[in-house]
């Protein structure tokens, strides 16, 4: 039954509070080192598949990795015939509540559209833009391992289909002329932003990033933005792009991030 | 003398051999409770790879505060879903401090994380620190369950505000626990933007079930010990009045007959929350410690009439319904560590030791009571206390003010005079705030060690 000291222990409950939170801050770096060793060093091989390998340049299923997004994973199955896209489908979505219906409106909608577009460069279902979000990067993950069979197949050389010269492409990440390269991470003060292109005959087919800001506000702004900038790269060729209204940093980031791309497909 | 010394002895082993203290859980409590905490903070920091600039910094600080309240917000819940294990060995008159305490910690916790967040949003938007008002009103419009979040912070500062000692003091108490029970639907209502908005729970799942989890726990204990059980307890005693008995001017007993009354595992020193079917009293629920220990078709308990609800008591009817909720309190013999006990009452505080008085198992001489009140007539159960004293061989002492008014010496000299051997006792200690501090510093003075003195008290 000790005195009790109200004001005391609440001026000390305070400072300790205030000085622990102002002590996590500062112990934080203000550049991530995990990716900033990823800047420096070339842009990430992407993985070939091992089951991918069988399915060279033919057909067959190839699954994306499971993207996830704040209402439940995403993956995608592709089924690819002579090289394209013969049919897209959802393996995983968002359940449970509201998500059903969302995910009943949405998914079918992606689908035809991965079809059609034969790319993740897909617009987003409105009233399911974390789905879509989620969708595109599996779809990419999926189209990526495909594109990694087939130039896996092709590089050994070994069935013949091709009759295309091993090595001739350099790179094996790339499928027929494609070729993918991922830029050095961009720091924002919402969090690192990473583009990868495919640049395919001198020009950009395709944009998309592998990282962006994501977290409360964040998520919003990247959903909106990241399209945007994805698209309007693929239309200039270049890094020379409008910024997004309300997204100026993640805009900046990008930027940076896709000159880097762009420097490294060309040298 | 030979024979009566060997006998002593005897009793006082047979007496030993009962005491068994257990050690109150409050020390591994709270090393859990810092340990959730830091694993809490370390879901932040495992998420954020770094801080570029003052916005990112602002927004950590706000994600920081936000995790920890919530954290502590289900603790708080906790705190009161009257856990055995807290009621009744940590003590309910702990218990409800610490509840306090971080319930005024937290709601400080979560203005912070309302101010920051909308800070460094606003920040992000390309406003300035004068737009928190029009960032909290968008984000509230737009992100995912920000407007449940928004009433139930709204409540949460309500029941806060209701709370601060100034005010609650003027609201009768009936209104203030009626309106404190908000806290549940403010929680529930804040829980749901912790998942979907909260960026530690929206990329990493283990951390999702990890919270799911936590106040997954709280509502089960909640529902379990603050619902089931009592409903249970009374559809199984099925408790009524039996008579009410005034004891002195202003202090009245009330009995109570049952079912089974000694299978409710109630003791001596334990105090149920009891609620009376009769008019204006249906919907509050009061705390009184039993009078005397439990039997199998009788409880009592003597209540001081000071309030709007202690003074209906006396006009309760024969027959009228009572829900009880119940045994709490760790004012027991299970506190005890030594042969000798000493007793101090102050006033009413005369009821949870007179059923211990009369049940700690001791041989003649380990037991005293002192008994301290405003005046003879104030000595309530006096006569019972004198036949329990003769019977067992037991010590009677009180102190009243002299008749000019002049208060009694309770000092350290005094009760090292009266008890020589005082600091080889245990002591338990229940009456006013006051008396209970004045008390409690003379017994330290006398050399009981702190260990030693138990006492509950239910002022925050």
């Amino acid at each position: 039954m000790r005195k009790s000291h109200p004001i005391r222990r609440f001026v000390l409950a305070g400072a300790a509070t205030v000085s622990g939170i102002v002590l996590l801050l500062s112990l934080k770096p203000a550049t991530d080192p995990a990716s900033a060793q990823a800047a420096g060093g070339a842009a990430p091989p992407v993985a070939a598949s091992p089951q991918g390998g069988a399915q060279a340049a033919g057909s067959g299923t190839v699954t994306g990795d499971a993207a996830r997004t704040q209402y439940g994973a995403v993956q995608v199955r592709l089924t690819v015939a002579g090289g394209k896209i013969t049919k897209a489908e959802a393996v995983q979505a968002p359940k449970g509540g509201q998500s059903d219906q969302v995910t009943a409106n949405a998914v079918p909608k992606l689908n035809q559209a991965a079809v059609a577009t034969q790319s993740a460069d897909i617009d987003a279902v409105s009233g399911a833009t974390y789905t879509s979000a989620g969708y595109k990067q599996s779809l990419q993950s999926a189209i990526d391992k495909a594109n990694a069979a087939a130039g896996a197949g092709q590089g050994s050389g070994s069935q013949g289909s091709g009759g295309q010269g091993p090595g001739e492409q350099g790179s094996g990440s790339g499928a027929a002329q494609a070729r993918t390269v991922t830029g050095a991470v961009s720091q924002t003060q919402y969090g690192p932003v990473q583009v990868r292109v495919t640049v395919s005959g001198g020009k950009i087919t395709k944009a998309e990033a592998v990282k962006a800001p994501s977290g409360g506000q964040s998520t919003t702004v990247t959903a909106n933005a990241v399209p945007k900038l994805n698209q309007a790269a693929v239309a200039a060729g270049s890094a020379d792009i409008d910024a997004v209204s309300g997204a100026t940093y993640t805009s900046a980031g990008y930027k940076e991030s896709l000159q880097s791309a762009l420097d490294q497909a060309g040298g | 003398m030979t024979t009566t010394l060997a006998g002593g002895r005897a009793a006082r082993r047979q007496t030993m051999r009962r005491i068994r203290p257990r050690r109150s859980p409050a020390v591994p409590l709270v090393v859990a409770l810092w340990a959730g905490a830091a694993a809490v903070l370390w879901l932040w920091w495992d998420n954020t790879p770094s801080l570029a600039d003052n916005t990112a910094k602002i927004l950590a600080a706000g994600r920081i505060t936000g995790l920890l309240a919530g954290y502590l917000m289900a603790l708080v819940v906790l705190q009161m879903a009257r856990v055995p294990a807290l009621e009744r060995r940590v003590g309910s008159d702990r218990v409800a401090r610490w509840h306090a305490m971080s319930g005024r910690y937290t709601v400080c916790l979560v203005i912070a994380h309302v101010f920051l967040t909308m800070w460094a949003y606003a920040l992000q938007s390309g406003r300035t620190l004068g737009d928190v008002v029009q960032q909290t009103i968008d984000s509230v419009n737009t992100l995912p369950d920000m407007g449940k979040a928004a009433i139930g912070t709204g409540l949460l500062f309500v029941i806060a505000f209701i709370s601060i000692g100034g005010i609650r003091r003027r609201i009768p108490y009936d209104s203030w626990y009626h309106v404190h029970l908000l806290t549940y639907a403010a929680v529930f209502l804040t829980f749901w933007h912790q998942i979907t908005t909260g960026n530690e729970f929206a990329v990493e799942p283990t951390a999702k079930t990890f919270w799911y989890g936590l106040y997954g726990a709280v509502t089960a204990l909640v529902l379990w010990y603050r619902v089931i059980t009592p409903v249970r307890l009374n559809l199984r005693h099925r408790m009524y009045v039996e008579a009410v008995i005034e004891e002195t001017p202003g202090i009245v007993s009330v009995l109570i007959g049952g079912r089974k009354l000694h299978r409710m595992g109630a003791e001596a020193g334990h105090f149920f929350r009891w609620r009376f079917k009769a008019p204006g009293m249906r919907f509050s629920s009061h705390p009184y410690s039993l009078s005397a220990a439990p039997r199998p078709d009788m409880l009592r308990i003597t209540v001081k009439a000071i309030g709007d609800h202690t003074s209906r008591l006396r006009e309760l009817k024969p027959g009228t319904k009572v829900w009880a909720e119940g045994p709490y309190g760790a004012l027991t013999a299970q506190r005890r560590s030594r042969g000798k006990v000493l007793l101090v009452a102050g006033g009413v505080g005369i009821t949870p030791m007179r059923a211990l008085f009369e049940t700690l198992p001791g041989a003649s001489g380990d037991i005293t009571l002192l008994y301290r009140a405003n005046s003879t007539q104030d000595l309530a159960l006096w006569d019972e206390l004198s036949a329990i004293a003769d019977e067992r061989g037991a010590r009677l002492m009180y102190a009243v003010n002299s008749p000019d008014g002049e208060r009694p010496d309770i000092s350290a000299e005094r009760l090292r005079q009266k008890l020589p051997d005082i600091d080889q006792h245990d002591v338990f200690l229940c009456g006013p705030p006051g008396f209970a501090q004045s008390v409690y510093e003379a017994l330290r003075g006398a050399g009981v060690p702190a260990r030693r003195i138990h006492h509950e008290s239910f002022e925050m």
